[in-house]
């Protein structure tokens, strides 16, 4: 046996006041008394009988040595040596992704987790160290190697729940990671606590399988829950018609991840709550995936909703299936303003004028001859062909620039321009392919110092610009050096889009829709300057870095509406579960598993405690041992 | 603060006309000795010897029978109540002190005494007699009596009561009743002395004090070194649990054996708690109606 703190040895000096006071005794409280008749009779009858009632005083010594000596031993630590050999260390890792959510193990697969998970815990042994992964949306180590069990419990208890996706296979390789980095000594064991569902723990138990036996991990898996079915919405995305400016597809998809038929459900799609847009009855077989697109026109913009629903007595009712999270889905569609544009071309240009006037955001004012002394407020400018030699402020479209300006000096017609090079990057181009588009007749153009260094979107293969921006302090400025008349460009479908994508731009960020994003993605996001936080749909609330900034935000853990607030919202993410492998709530029945951490004789008893702790122990029992003969006067 | 204030002195008038108003004729000066003399009523009749007083010679009676027969009275005489006032220092016990109450009890009781024209004495003792205030009559000794008790202190070892009767019986002195106020802790037991005044034909009334500690003595668990206040002996002992009931126990079977004696000879007793206010305890003799006779 060794101990673990040996100095602690230097308190047996207490025995020493403790002798000294046994030998001093402590004087006698003096009580007066009238009359000693009786107590003579008591004690006088009672003479010193025995050699227990001579001994009795010195047990009294004896049994305060003991105690000291037991607090003592305790305070010193002792532990055996097979203590220290027999050492473990255990990775929990714990699944909290959005399918432990499921409630058909009442309350949840989660707490049930949670009390395994605790169970565990309550059978480590001492110089046992145990660490916590949870694998939930992102494996995260929440707590690290420790034999503090109200350290860990608290860990276990302080953990969420998330609706992220399971990265189980991730999480068991942080795990053994951890056990890789402790192995020095003592046995290491990976316990995951999971419904397992979904492929990942097949995978890696496969991959261990292949292992040599030396490198294997030891993997115990103790599964919660049971098989249950569970209807759920897999895909729900929305993005801009490529025919209405103000028009929605949206893509939906719903799975009924179960061995039976569904029951009759509903699809409802709504905006903001109160405008039904599509109601879809629904009786899906064993496995079948259902999925529709949706057109819907809208420039008011707001919160779309898809839910599954059942008819109820008064209208309808959520689904009540195992997984609620995945019974809704949201998107967020931008509010859509007017956009003013002016449009001169002297003589009128048909393609530009028809593109414009095509895009139902855009607000129209046409010049044909004269250059326009003032524009329409916050209007974007186009001007084909005539342009103002000083540029007006705000952002500006060029195309086929016939005349010198403040920022340009023509050059001579190139006959027969294709384009070679085009930064793909470009908000101004994308989804634009310009690749040997033959633009004859573009016109050689030298950007004045006031342009600055102009940003050449597309050029020719003798590098001379074709598409460039200009940024000035007052505005933006595309120029397109393409002479439309004699292109093929306007008889493509990149000529609408590249013009829509510059309207886009120039009217700013609002406007532009954002994807819905699934649990567990991030986004990137540009923070002006000010503080942010990022704010979760149940109100928490994350601190960002501090602007101005491009940063990333998420992973979104939990479904709902997140926002990015400053003074004002910056900016608002559409968080759904979409994930068939979450929403399929059934146990991969190929993986080996245990019921509880009971069966995995992970629990401990009685036992599994230190020395000291049984020394202290020992050390009350003779204290109350001691009160009680103190009291019955056995000892003194 | 005084033993005898001027509320001490109010008490004892109140008790004094108590005792007058509702136990006429059952209190001390009332009632008759056993003595035959010359009085007022009429006793018995005995027959004429040489020397009589012819005075008392029952004429009716010689006309009617022709017999010498001589009338005899029951003679009318002071009671002479004497007090056994006990001042060792286990009477200095308790609050208040068992000493200081006696003093009261025999003030109250002298002076109801001294109110219907008895006489009488009080005497100190603790291992002996150690003061006296001698045989008395008249309401007007009471302020002596009050200024002679207030200048006792409790002193002298272990009560020896039957050396005290010994003393007490031997002076010549007149019978009568006996009052002794004590906490009769004598070691070598109260009996004896009792015995002797019964013995001597005194008529012993016994009040035995004791304070609520003697009887529930508390702090008393544990290691202690018990301290007689009487001998001035220490001891130290470990009292128990057991040790303290063998106590109470002991303390009980004392008082019993107290009464239980004066039961058997027919003796006033009266036990009493210093608790008990003094004027109470006298109103509590009082309603014992045979208990003074």
């Amino acid at each position: 046996m060794s101990l673990a703190n040996a100095t602690a040895l230097w308190w047996v000096l207490l025995a020493v006041p403790v002798v000294i006071f046994y030998i001093l005794k402590i004087r006698l409280k003096r009580v007066p008394v009238s009359t000693v008749i009786f107590w003579r009779q008591i004690f006088d009858e009672k003479k010193p009988r025995s050699l227990w009632q001579k001994f009795r005083h010195l047990v009294s010594l004896f049994v305060q040595l003991l105690l000291l000596a037991l607090l003592v031993a305790a305070l010193a630590e002792p532990y055996f040596s097979w203590e220290a050999t027999s050492k473990r260390r255990i990775i929990l890792v714990l699944d909290n992704s959005a399918g432990m959510k499921s409630n058909e193990t009442a309350p949840t697969r989660w707490e049930k987790a949670k009390e395994e998970a605790a169970a565990v815990v309550q059978g480590l042994r001492f110089r046992d160290e145990m660490a916590i992964v949870a694998a939930g949306t992102q494996p995260r180590v929440v707590c690290g190697l420790t034999g503090h069990q109200k350290t860990l419990r608290e860990t276990i208890e302080a953990t969420p729940a998330t609706d992220g996706p399971g990265k189980l296979a991730d999480a068991i390789a942080v795990a053994r990671r951890l056990v890789s980095r402790e192995q020095a000594e003592g046995e290491s064991r990976i316990v995951v606590v999971t419904d397992a569902a979904g492929p990942d723990l097949a995978k890696v138990l496969a991959e261990e399988e292949k292992k040599p036996e030396a490198e294997r991990a030891k993997l115990t898996i103790i599964k919660v829950g049971a098989p249950a079915p569970n209807i759920g919405i897999t895909q729900f995305q929305v993005r801009r018609s490529t025919v209405d400016p103000i028009g929605y597809e949206i893509l939906v998809e719903i799975v009924n991840a179960s061995d039976a038929d569904s029951p009759e459900f509903r699809f409802e799609l709504s905006l903001n709550d109160d405008r039904p847009i599509d109601v879809v009855p629904l009786k899906l077989k064993p496995g079948e995936t259902w999925t529709k697109t949706n057109n819907y026109t809208t420039a008011e913009g707001g919160q779309l909703k898809g839910r599954l629903t059942v008819k109820g007595e008064k209208g309808s009712e959520p689904l009540a299936d195992a997984l609620a999270a995945d019974n809704a889905a949201l998107a967020l569609l931008p509010s859509r303003e007017k956009l003013p544009v002016h449009l001169h071309a002297p003589g009128g240009n048909h393609f530009l004028t028809k593109v414009l006037e095509a895009n139902s955001l855009v607000q129209l004012t046409l010049s044909k001859k004269e250059l326009p002394k003032d524009y329409p407020a916050g209007s974007i400018k186009v001007f084909h062909r005539e342009t103002p030699a000083k540029l007006p402020p705000g952002n500006i479209i060029v195309v086929d620039p016939q005349n010198d300006t403040e920022l340009w000096k023509l050059g001579n017609k190139i006959p027969l321009a294709i384009v070679t090079k085009q930064e793909k990057d470009s908000p101004f181009l994308l989804h634009v392919r310009l690749d040997n588009v033959i633009l004859p007749d573009a016109r050689q153009i030298a950007f004045a110092p006031a342009a600055g260094k102009p940003a050449l979107l597309a050029s020719s293969l003798q590098n001379e610009p074709l598409v460039a921006l200009i940024e000035r302090p007052e505005g933006k400025v595309l120029v397109l050096t393409v002479d439309l008349d004699r292109s093929e460009l306007p008889f493509r479908t990149a000529f609408p889009i590249m013009i829509m994508n510059a309207l886009g731009v120039f009217s700013g960020a609002s406007g532009e829709l954002r994807e819905s994003l699934a649990t567990g993605a991030t986004a990137d996001v540009n923070l002006p300057e000010g503080e942010f936080l990022l704010k979760a749909p149940d109100g928490s609330t994350r601190p960002l870095p501090k602007g101005p900034i491009q940063t990333t935000v998420g992973p979104f853990d939990t479904v709902g509406i997140w926002s990015v607030t400053g003074e004002k919202p910056v900016e608002e993410f559409a968080v759904n579960l979409m994930n068939k492998t979450e929403s399929d709530l059934r146990p991969d029945e190929t993986v080996t598993t245990i019921a509880s951490a009971q069966d995995a004789g992970l629990v401990g008893g009685f036992g599994g405690r230190p020395v000291w702790w049984y020394l202290t122990i020992a050390a009350f029992v003779l204290a109350a041992l001691e009160w009680y003969l103190y009291q019955r006067r056995w000892i003194s | 603060m005084p033993l005898f204030d001027s509320d001490f002195l109010k008490k004892l008038e109140y008790l004094s006309l108590i005792s007058k108003r509702v136990f006429r004729g059952s209190l001390l000066a009332q009632r008759r000795t056993m003595q035959l003399g010359t009085g007022i009523e009429f006793a018995d009749h005995r027959e004429y010897a040489p020397g009589d007083d012819f005075r008392y010679l029952d004429w009716n009676l010689f006309a009617r029978h022709n017999e010498l027969l001589l009338k005899r009275f029951q003679e009318e005489e002071d009671l002479h109540v004497y007090f056994l006032l006990d001042c060792s220092r286990s009477m200095a016990f308790g609050e208040p002190s068992k000493f200081d109450f006696a003093r009261q009890v025999v003030a109250a009781l002298a002076y109801i005494a001294l109110a219907d024209l008895d006489r009488i004495a009080v005497t100190v003792f603790s291992n002996d007699i150690v003061a006296d205030f001698p045989l008395t009559r008249g309401k007007g000794r009471i302020l002596a009596l009050l200024k002679f008790l207030e200048n006792l202190e409790a002193q002298g070892e272990d009560t020896n009561l039957e050396r005290v009767a010994t003393g007490f019986i031997h002076r010549d002195q007149r019978r009568g009743l006996v009052v002794v106020a004590s906490d009769l802790y004598d070691p070598n037991g109260f009996e004896r002395g009792m015995d002797l005044l019964r013995h001597r034909r005194y008529e012993p009334h016994v009040v035995q004090m004791y304070d609520k500690y003697e009887k529930d003595p508390p702090d008393l668990l544990g290691d202690v070194e018990m301290w007689d206040v009487e001998s001035g002996n220490a001891r130290k002992v470990t009292v128990t649990e057991k040790n303290l009931k063998q106590y109470k126990q002991l303390f009980d079977e004392f008082q019993t054996g107290i009464q239980n004696y004066c039961n058997r000879y027919q003796l006033g007793c009266t036990r009493t708690s210093t608790e008990l206010k003094f004027d109470e305890l006298i109103l509590k003799m009082m309603r014992q109606a045979g208990s003074i006779r």
